[in-house]
């Protein structure tokens, strides 16, 4: 057992090390990028309106031509401390940003997620199970489709459906105006604030503004989910212990529920935690699409605007995110496989 | 809202042509200082709009967006009433000059900032002093610049002999001064509170205006409340929602769904006409200063050509951009400065009719022996001034190409590098839209066709730099009248700047919204203390 | 690791006689069964968009721009389907069924052109790195692991941004920036196959006989990697017309007056959702679900069929993951 956690210590070891050149490399790339790029805050806001000697000076006055190797120091610096900023186009802590929006955002994707699990789960280990049937054909032909289809197209027949024609739902927001103000918030979670403070009704009001882009944001992921754990679940039913299960006359049944599902998931669990970056990109469309105040719209009003600190600010914090849930995937795989680690 | 004789008097005499500057609160109404009055209702007012907030510190602030709020919850010592067009007493009871160059300006007596504490006249100086020495970029100390240069505050620029009376000092004649006191330049803030080098956190907003902010989550909700020590007549109602939509279609589906009760800023012509007799809602009509142009630039072909932009001016179909493009939610516009404001002419149809007229434009091309079809390069923003962009330029190449006599290549980029380029002779031809700083027509005048504008077109006529000079300075109307129609006449035969069409306001109400038609008037201020909500 | 990429096969699994894109050809003809038909009919949708594509303007009504008829008489602006415009007219006045046609052209203009530069760079980069290893391998691979951290589509609106100014609002830039999207996944997926075909017999063998490294790379290694290109590429094929549709959805994309582009003309359809117009946004969406579905249906039937790891008794679980590259699109 000492051995096992000696070389333990020594992949993580190795591993943070590696983590940090990366994360460096991510840096200078989300600066270089937002640099570079054309335009800048105060001649987003202000151009077409105030004479070009009057722009030039304001953006002297805000340093935007300072060297870029001052302002590269500088940026690597407040990283380091993590102090991502204030935005320049509506004077906010990024940080507040990223708690408030991220928020959002996160309500947004867990409630996604739970719905791309469920869709995903279920008609992958059904098509699995029954490989080749007309059940596998239509519930892959499903994860296919349903994952080509852009969130937005699905946004908008969506909401074409349920919010004009039939009315059932709101088409944005987090929650209705008096709602969003009068509910105490706690976590910025509204759904759990609701529960949290026994708010019956406005539980009730959250959960309409959420069901309908949690669901097609949802089902873009399960498209995923469908074929990994298809594929998964059919490897691992041809696992010689599956067909040791079976020679001891286990149920078919049992196999699957047993024994060979939980083996497919581990491999998906794996994927699962990798898909950040999928799920942000998603969330910019989906929050376009039905005006949810997460991260992603905001990242998106603030790449209009040229705010490049909001922006690099952000995505900076997504790359921290990116980095760390990988190193932590590859710590628990280490755990769990020894072979990993050599 | 009773008006004081006195103050209309001295006002009379300075006459400021001046439609109202950009912004403020008419309501107002004399002494009423004493605390009294509870909100007259207790209706909740849910407002959606697609603009945005830049900060809610006067001093942090040149947009749209943030001068909305503003309005509602500073004062300011001047303000427009609805409807109107001259500056009247607000947080002063007057403001007086003999000369143009020194104002001196009373105010009521025991006014208080939302928090309680005096507003006196150290914190009028106050004000002012902060926004020049701070010098945000992102704000409109410009707009102060007779007081003093951004960034260079002028000791005895402003003195406060006593705790009510305030006199400015300018370092030039200004008779549109008092308008200036009326725009979002003007807010007075408490110096207690307020840090003097820096912006005010956006959630410790203290004003003295109708309002207060109960709430701001950026980019989503502010939620206001009537101010109870508010000097003069309570809002029509208690409270009032903002609801922030990043596109319009988002906005409009949620009036649809009584989400909303107001919509106002920004609909797509689609969502407009969809909405016209839509049971439940009504969409309501006002005058708008906005408007949309072209121009070329005076340095490059084939703009350098006057031919070229006479024969552009005259195969411009307006009323088919307005009907085609815009479904006939704006008017045509023939002139830089739009209808609505005092001198203005139809100069452009005047001298080259309402409709195109290809004829005229073949013929103008063949007498300056111009080779056709002209080569132009046209550009427009695809979404700063709207989706609809690319529709109205696709129809203006149509429009120009119709008879042969133009080959256009329409470009685009977005509104970060077209800023850039624009300017500074990237661009032949180009978009743009202006929006007034304050309801004067010299804001469109000087803004465009002095030689100094921003436009950087290389347009220069001694003649209409002299003509700007007489406006500028003068307070009587006829005199400034005069200037403007013949700044347009001169401008519209030499046509640097083709105009297209001007905004008219649109909001859209559930039954039951009052007030809302009062408010819609060309300063595009939006005043939510008229609004009211009937049974 | 970070992205799942997709596992080249086991390189024993491959004949090492029928080397190079042969065996992509023989894969329809060795299919059976389910994947037969999953590969057909993803060809078959494929080949369907490339013919629209190629003969747009025979096919279309109209073309892409097109407001009035030919004596002159404008469309009416967001006309319900008739006979005239069997998809109905959209908010620019044009025809929709023009646009959905003239559309496929853009998608598979930029997809082409985004595919040849991204393997044109991703392709030798992967080679180079993994066969020779070192200093430079690990360079390269941190270098890319950040590209693929790097959330593409903020990655895909930053370069469009970039090059908008140099190539204007069209074609070449969304395809450049959809590009370099995905130069890192055809890296570290070649790069992957090549590490462990470098240990195989016959490359150790070539080695041993002294061949050359260029030689070893070009006849033994490049063949026997390249075949995993076509899947690969037509999986991002899939997931680049996502992303294109992404970026003219948020207005970062292919500018209307320059062609017809399926996630603008969704983006310009989205006000119409409210005025209960259904048309305009309808079939550009079909259209982009249909194309992308019978790419993915193509590049998953070859890789059934030619990575055919899941039909052997193997432990090792197959990372079989959403498709390199799908973080940019949902």
């Amino acid at each position: 057992m000492a051995g096992r956690s000696h070389s333990l210590r020594r992949y993580l070891f190795t591993r943070i090390a590696l983590a940090i050149p990366m994360l460096l490399i991510l840096l200078t790339l989300v600066f270089l990028l937002m640099r570079v790029a054309p335009g800048d805050p105060i001649s987003a806001a202000l151009g077409g309106r105030l004479p070009q000697a009057e722009l030039d000076r304001r953006r002297a006055e805000a340093g935007y031509d300072q060297p870029l190797i001052q302002q590269y120091l500088e940026y690597l610096g407040d990283v380091a401390t993590f102090d991502f900023g204030t935005t320049i186009v509506d004077n906010r802590a990024v940080t507040d940003v990223i708690v408030q929006n991220g928020a959002a955002t996160l309500e947004l994707t867990l409630a996604a997620m739970v719905i791309a699990m469920v869709t995903g789960l279920t008609i992958g280990a059904l098509s699995g199970r029954f490989r080749d049937t007309s059940i596998d054909v239509g519930g892959r032909l499903f994860g296919i489709v349903i994952y080509a289809a852009p969130v937005f197209y699905l946004g908008f027949l969506a909401q074409l459906v349920f919010g004009k024609w039939l009315g059932w739902l709101p088409t944005s927001g987090r929650a209705s105006p008096v709602v969003t103000f009068e509910l105490e918030t706690k976590t910025n979670l509204f759904l759990v604030d609701a529960a949290i403070t026994g708010n019956g009704e406005a539980f009730v009001d959250v959960l309409e503004h959420l069901v309908m882009p949690a669901t097609v944001l949802g089902l873009v992921i399960g498209g995923v989910f469908i074929r990994l754990v298809r594929v998964n679940l059919i490897q691992t039913l041809k696992g010689d212990y599956v067909e040791a299960a079976r020679a001891r006359g286990v149920t078919e049944r049992n196999v699957v529920m047993r024994h060979a599902f939980k083996n497919a998931l581990v491999p998906v669990v794996t994927v699962v935690g990798l898909q950040f970056a999928l799920l942000l990109s998603g969330a910019v469309l989906t929050e376009q699409t039905f005006n949810w105040p997460g991260i992603g719209s905001e990242l998106v009003r603030y790449l209009d605007n040229r705010d490049y600190i909001a922006v690099q600010g952000i995505i900076t914090f997504a790359g921290l995110v990116v980095v760390f849930v990988s190193l932590l995937i590859d710590v628990v795989n280490a755990w769990i496989d020894p072979r990993v680690r050599f | 809202m009773r008006r004081r004789g006195r103050f209309a008097a001295t006002l009379a005499v300075f006459a400021l042509v001046l439609a109202a500057c950009g912004s403020d609160e008419p309501g107002d109404d004399t002494g009423g200082t004493t605390g009294e009055p509870a909100p007259a209702t207790d209706a909740t007012i849910i407002h959606g709009t697609t603009d945005s907030i830049v900060s809610l510190d006067p001093a942090g602030q040149y947009d749209f967006g943030s001068n909305q709020i503003s309005q509602q919850v500073y004062s300011t010592l001047l303000e427009v009433p609805a409807g109107g067009t001259d500056p009247e007493p607000a947080l002063a009871t007057s403001c007086e000059s003999e000369d143009s160059t020194v104002y001196t300006c009373t105010l009521q007596e025991g006014l208080t900032f939302s928090d309680g504490s005096a507003l006196t006249s150290e914190d009028v100086a106050f004000s002012f002093q902060r926004n020049i020495e701070i010098d945000d970029p992102q704000g409109a100390c410009s707009l102060l610049a007779s007081l003093a240069t951004c960034g260079k505050w002028k000791e005895g620029a402003i003195e406060t002999p006593d705790d009510t009376t305030v006199v400015f000092n300018l370092q030039a004649p200004n008779a549109v001064w008092p308008a200036v006191l009326t725009t979002s330049a003007a807010f007075i803030v408490p110096s207690d509170s307020y840090p003097a080098d820096s912006l005010q956190p956006d959630d410790q907003v203290i004003g003295s205006g109708r309002y207060t902010l109960a709430e701001y989550r950026p980019g989503e909700q502010v939620v206001l409340e009537a101010n109870p020590s508010f000097y003069g007549d309570p809002p029509l109602n208690a409270r009032v929602f903002v609801q922030y939509f990043k596109q319009s279609s988002a906005l409009k589906l949620a009036l649809e769904q009584g989400e909303i009760d107001i919509g106002w800023r920004t609909f797509t012509p689609t969502d407009v006409s969809s909405l016209e007799g839509a049971e439940g809602l009504n969409v309501l009509e006002g005058p708008g200063g906005e408007i949309r142009y072209f121009a070329f630039n005076l340095s490059l072909p084939p703009g350098d050509e006057l031919a070229v932009r006479q024969a552009a001016a005259m195969l411009v179909d307006r009323q088919a951009i307005v009907d085609n493009v815009y479904e006939g939610t704006v008017e045509p516009l023939y002139s830089m400065l739009p209808a609505g404001f005092g001198g203005h002419t139809e100069a452009f149809a005047e001298r080259y009719g309402e409709g195109p007229d290809p004829d005229g434009a073949a013929q103008v091309l063949e007498d300056a022996d111009v080779q056709t079809p002209v080569e132009l390069e046209l550009w427009y923003t695809p979404t700063h001034y709207g989706d609809a962009s690319a529709d109205e330029y696709a129809e203006i190449e149509r429009q120009l190409e119709a008879d042969g006599l133009f080959d256009v290549t329409l470009e685009s980029t977005e509104w970060d590098q077209y800023t850039e380029d624009a300017f500074t002779d990237g661009y032949p031809a180009y978009q743009l839209g202006w929006f007034p700083d304050y309801v004067d027509g010299d804001n469109y005048i000087s803004s465009f066709y002095s030689s100094a504008s921003f436009l950087n077109l290389h347009y220069a006529n001694d003649r209409v730099d002299e003509l700007i000079g007489v406006e500028q300075a003068s307070t009587d109307d006829a005199e400034r009248e005069a200037a403007f129609e013949e700044i347009q006449e001169i401008t519209a035969e030499e046509a640097p700047i083709i105009p297209i069409w001007q905004g008219t306001q649109l909001a859209i109400v559930r039954d039951g919204v009052t007030g809302v038609e009062e408010t819609l008037d060309p300063t595009y201020i939006f005043r939510y203390w008229l609004i009211g909500k009937s049974e | 690791m970070s992205m799942p990429a997709l596992e080249p096969a086991s390189p024993g699994t491959t004949p090492a006689r029928q080397r190079g894109l042969r065996r992509v050809v023989s894969a329809f003809r060795d299919a059976h069964g389910v994947s037969k038909a999953v590969v057909w009919v993803g060809a078959a949708i494929t080949a369907a968009f490339i013919l629209l594509a190629i003969f747009a303007p025979v096919i279309a009504p109209y073309d892409f721009d097109t407001y009035r008829t030919a004596d002159g008489v404008r469309f009416e602006k967001q006309e319900a389907p008739s006979a005239q415009h069997p998809f109905g007219t959209n908010v620019m006045q044009t025809d929709v069924l023009s646009r959905v046609i003239f559309g496929s052209r853009t998608a598979i203009e930029v997809v082409a052109l985004a595919l040849v530069v991204s393997l044109a760079i991703g392709l030798p980069l992967g080679l180079l790195s993994g066969y020779h290893g070192g200093p430079l391998d690990r360079g390269l691979v941190l270098v890319m692991d950040a590209l693929i951290a790097f959330p593409s589509l903020l990655f895909a609106i930053v370069i469009a941004f970039l090059l908008s100014d140099t190539f204007g609002r069209g074609v070449v830039t969304a395809a450049l920036a959809i590009s370099i999207v995905y130069i890192p996944q055809y890296f570290r997926v070649v790069r992957n196959h090549v590490i462990s075909v470098r240990e195989e017999p016959f490359v150790e063998a070539a080695r041993a006989i002294g061949a050359p490294p260029r030689t070893v790379i070009r006849r033994y290694v490049f063949q026997n990697v390249v075949q995993n290109v076509p899947v690969i590429a037509t999986l991002n094929a899939a997931d680049a017309i996502l992303t294109l549709a992404a970026l003219g959805f948020l207005g970062y994309g292919i500018q209307p007056t320059q062609a017809a582009e399926w996630g603008y003309d969704i983006k310009r359809a989205i006000s119409d959702a409210g005025a209960g117009i259904w048309w305009t946004g309808l079939y550009p969406g079909l259209a982009i679900v249909l194309l992308v579905t019978g790419l993915t249906l193509l590049g998953e039937g070859l890789n059934d069929v030619l990575n055919p790891v899941i039909r052997r008794r193997k432990t090792e679980p197959v990372r079989f993951p959403p498709r390199p590259g799908n973080e940019g699109t949902p």
